[in-house]
């Protein structure tokens, strides 16, 4: 096990290194600067040169990224933000929260949507249930998150206003007692949460479906069947139990398409997360804070698969190789 | 570089009449507007902030200018208001401009607001370590005097026409707050302007949060008793503009500095949202690449203005709320040369200046040719901005017509930024904004091509002259005859193509009373605004 844990986060190490080194070049290709300052920018050739030479982006570019990727292994100084003027490690600390929040509750509302909708309709295959789901899953996991966002506040926030179309608290927040803050966050939450959670749960609730109808088929379930153990019993202990360890690796496969939601979830309802931070960084060209976001979403998303390999391996001792 | 953003809108602005009913209301002192905003403001720091306008609205509501510039630009050259500074007087060789200051001003810490905070906030501007977008602006001032706490004087080096405006430039800065932070740390502050935030004008900041809103709150040490009335004005993010229309309609929001012309009738129908219409100051053209080959002859530049249909364009996109662009002075400002008029849609003049070229479509492919060489070319502009991508669609349909062809594309706004700046584009359909100074040296002297935003390239040894020769003048009015020359010369040798001037559509919700803006600032009588107690 001990080589396994190794050997995994040896290749985990690697390919992030690959993946930052990546991105740091090829947001260093793309067309534009940073002290670009709008349409109406008087910034004159003279002061563009010395906001280079202040920020280093005067340097050779191998100079930029060795410094880039010294400073932040050996001091976890993730550089200062051009955009925001403060360092980028505290722009990523204060939008995290947000984000975290968001792809916990979108991943809550996809995961318990994904095992209702498939198990309903592993249990009859080729039902009108079973239609209606899967038609129902390719649907909205077909419709663009932006869009499925955007319908959602003209039914919820507009014409019928239960919910409030954006951002994460109410304008007066500040005079609210902690529990009514709580509760505050939570009203708004329900609209992004649930827009993320059916946008990519349809595409869940048939990979659910599909491997539960292939563990009910086998022959231990017809034993447990036999035995006179309930429906209920069978499929959420004896059948659920045997096609999780699969889904459990879809988790971390659809954490990169959590993040990358988030970012238009984010963008649609104002929710102060990474995804609007890194969408923003992106039209400035701030590149310490690019880098630092993306790096970091990268990061979060290895790690999510090194923990799904591990639980895989513990899950399935021929996978750890005993 | 905030007091440029403010200071290019301030030359074109006429106030509209207040929205709401204020004659059977008494204005009451009290409440809170939440406003919506396209973006984050920047940071308190005036001069290291990229320029936009939920920072420059934010930041004139914070700090005090020496004087307020007025929005009566229409009829002459824009007076001023006096707001940190009482008085003004000139020495006899009009280089030393005398400011004496109220003697009533504070700081919200209490402190007073005196000369040197003047002179040291110029010290600021020119440094070379906070690299302020305007500094420029103060390159022909040689010091500031902190004669005594209440009177400050600057020198210049010479005498030109926008002494007053180029002193005025720029909001003032509390020296005994913000010196610990020596210049060269101020690009890498992080928060630390917030966290020392003292202000000195109608508004401080209670809270901030982070792309999500920046709550104003009324500053009690304000020198004008009584205002502002309103105790609060929140400044909501909210990105999306269809979003925010839909927090309007629904009263999470009470106002939007803009809403799109194609979002018009959505608000009308609500009763109780209130549209005002102002002319914007910035005109939308079609920058051609002078130094192309293909748009190196004036005649040529010409023949393309007659090739396109600018009357049905402007129809078409922004129906009542445009007009057809002919000059860089915008039409609603004094200097604005009325005996201009907009070139015609004329195609058949336009192929016929186009073949005494030797543009001739020789293989009959549709596309005219000069030596091999088909006229083509790219036709760019900032992706999102659907009025521009519609227009730049209509422009290849119309000079289809002539037998010119133009690919529209379009790119994201940093990449076109960097195109035009380093002559990497043929054509593009951009806006240009109007300084008050009407100073174009910018963008059509030939030494802005290096060092500027004459990004069209364009070079006339004639337009340098009348440009210097303006700028020399001893006050802005004085150049009237040489404006009226730039802009006859502009009209001839057609550098670019100008497409439309626009109204801006701002939405209110009729709750808000004296809600008064004018080009120059959403917010610019914010201090007067008010709402009905609630029952």
């Amino acid at each position: 096990m001990a080589g396994f844990l190794l050997r995994r986060l040896a290749a985990s190490l690697l390919l992030l290194l690959l993946v930052v080194s990546f991105i740091f070049f090829l947001v260093r290709h793309v067309p534009g600067d940073p002290a670009n300052f709008g349409e109406s920018s008087r910034l004159t050739a003279t002061q563009r040169h010395h906001l280079h030479e202040l920020y280093g982006l005067d340097r050779p570019l191998g100079a930029q990224y060795l410094d880039w990727v010294s400073s932040v292994i050996l001091r976890f100084d993730w550089g200062t933000s051009l955009s925001q003027q403060r360092p980028v490690s505290a722009a990523l600390l204060d939008a995290l929260p947000a984000t975290s929040l968001l792809a916990v509750a979108g991943l809550a509302v996809e995961y318990t949507l994904a095992l209702l909708l498939g198990i309903a309709a592993a249990r009859r295959p080729g039902s009108g249930i079973d239609h209606a789901i899967r038609t129902g899953g390719l649907l909205f996991f077909s419709l663009p998150l932006f869009w499925l966002g955007l319908m959602a506040i003209l039914l919820f926030s507009y014409l019928w206003p239960v919910l409030p179309s954006s951002h994460m608290v109410s304008v007066d927040a500040d005079t609210l007692s902690p529990t009514g803050r709580y509760l505050d966050i939570g009203r708004h939450l329900v609209l992004p949460a649930l827009v993320m959670g059916f946008g990519v749960g349809g595409g869940t609730a048939r990979y659910v479906r599909s491997r539960m109808i292939e563990v009910l088929s086998q022959d231990y379930i017809r034993t447990a069947r036999a035995k006179g153990l309930s429906e209920r019993r069978v499929l959420w202990v004896h059948a659920l139990r045997n096609a999780a360890v699969p889904i459990v690796q879809v988790i971390a496969v659809t954490l990169p398409l959590v993040f990358s939601g988030a970012l238009l979830i984010e963008v649609v309802f104002s929710w102060p997360g990474l995804g609007l931070l890194t969408f923003n960084a992106i039209l400035t060209r701030d590149y310490p804070l690019i880098l630092g976001s993306t790096t970091f979403s990268a990061t979060l998303v290895i790690l999510a698969n090194f923990a799904a390999d591990l639980l895989h391996a513990w899950l399935d001792p021929v996978v750890r190789g005993e | 570089m905030l007091a440029a953003a403010i200071l290019f809108t301030a030359g074109c602005r006429r106030e509209p009449k207040p929205v709401g009913d204020t004659a059977t209301g008494t204005p009451h002192r009290g409440g809170t507007v939440v406003t919506g905003w396209p973006s984050e403001p920047g940071g308190v720091n005036p001069y290291i902030l990229p320029a936009s306008q939920p920072t420059s609205e934010m930041l004139f509501r914070l700090f005090l200018h020496l004087m307020e510039e007025q929005s009566d630009f229409d009829k002459h050259p824009p007076t001023f208001k006096p707001e940190l500074a009482r008085s003004y007087e000139w020495s006899a060789d009009h280089k030393t401009l005398t400011f004496h200051l109220r003697d009533d001003v504070v700081w919200s810490d209490g402190v007073p607001v005196t000369a040197d905070d003047v002179r040291w906030t110029w010290q600021a501007q020119i440094s070379k370590d906070v690299v302020w977008e305007g500094a420029e602006s103060k390159q022909s001032i040689t010091d500031v005097e902190a004669v005594d706490p209440h009177t400050v004087r600057f020198h210049f080096s010479r005498v030109y026409a926008k002494q007053f405006l180029d002193a005025n430039e720029g909001s003032v800065l509390p020296k005994h707050a913000w010196e610990k932070l020596p210049f060269a740390q101020w690009r890498k502050s992080g928060d630390w302007f917030k966290q020392h935030l003292v202000v000195d004008g109608q508004f401080t900041i209670s809270s901030w949060q982070p792309q999500q809103q920046v709550v104003l709150q009324r500053n009690e040490r304000y020198y004008e008793k009584g205002f502002p009335r309103l105790d609060r004005v929140v400044m909501r993010i909210v990105p999306s503009q269809s979003a925010g229309l839909t927090q309007l309609l629904n009263g999470e929001i009470d106002f939007l500095p803009q809403i799109a012309v194609g979002d018009v009738k959505r608000a009308q129908a609500a009763p109780q949202v209130q549209l005002i219409a102002l002319w914007f100051n910035i005109y939308v053209a079609v920058g051609w690449n002078n130094a192309n080959p293909l748009f190196q002859n004036p005649e040529v530049r010409r023949a393309l203005t007659l090739g396109i249909d600018r009357k049905t364009i402007v129809e078409t996109l922004l129906g009542p709320y445009g007009r057809v662009a002919d000059s860089p002075v915008l039409t609603m400002v004094w200097a604005h040369d009325r005996s201009l008029a907009p070139l015609p849609y004329d195609p058949a003049e336009a192929k016929r200046i186009l073949a005494a070229k030797g543009w001739k479509d020789t293989d009959g492919d549709g596309v005219l040719d000069k030596g091999g060489k088909p006229f083509s070319f790219e036709l760019i502009t900032n992706a999102g901005n659907q009025l521009r991508i519609d227009a730049t669609v209509m422009i290849q349909d119309q000079l289809k017509k002539i037998g010119v062809k133009a690919v529209p594309r379009q790119v994201e706004f940093n990449t076109m930024a960097s195109q035009t700046r380093d002559g990497s584009f043929e054509a593009v359909v951009i806006g240009f904004a109007m300084d008050t100074s009407l100073d174009m040296t910018g963008n059509y002297h030939s030494k802005s091509i290096a060092d500027g935003s004459n990004f069209v390239r364009f070079r006339n040894p004639e337009m340098d002259h009348l440009l210097e020769v303006a700028e020399s003048q001893p006050d802005v009015s004085a150049e009237r005859p040489y404006l009226d020359q730039i802009q006859q010369l502009v009209h001839r040798e057609q550098p670019v193509t100008f497409l439309w001037e626009s109204q801006r559509l701002t939405a209110v919700n009729k709750r808000v009373k004296d809600v008064r803006p004018t080009l120059a600032s959403s917010f610019f009588n914010l201090k007067e605004w008010w709402v009905e107690p609630k029952p």
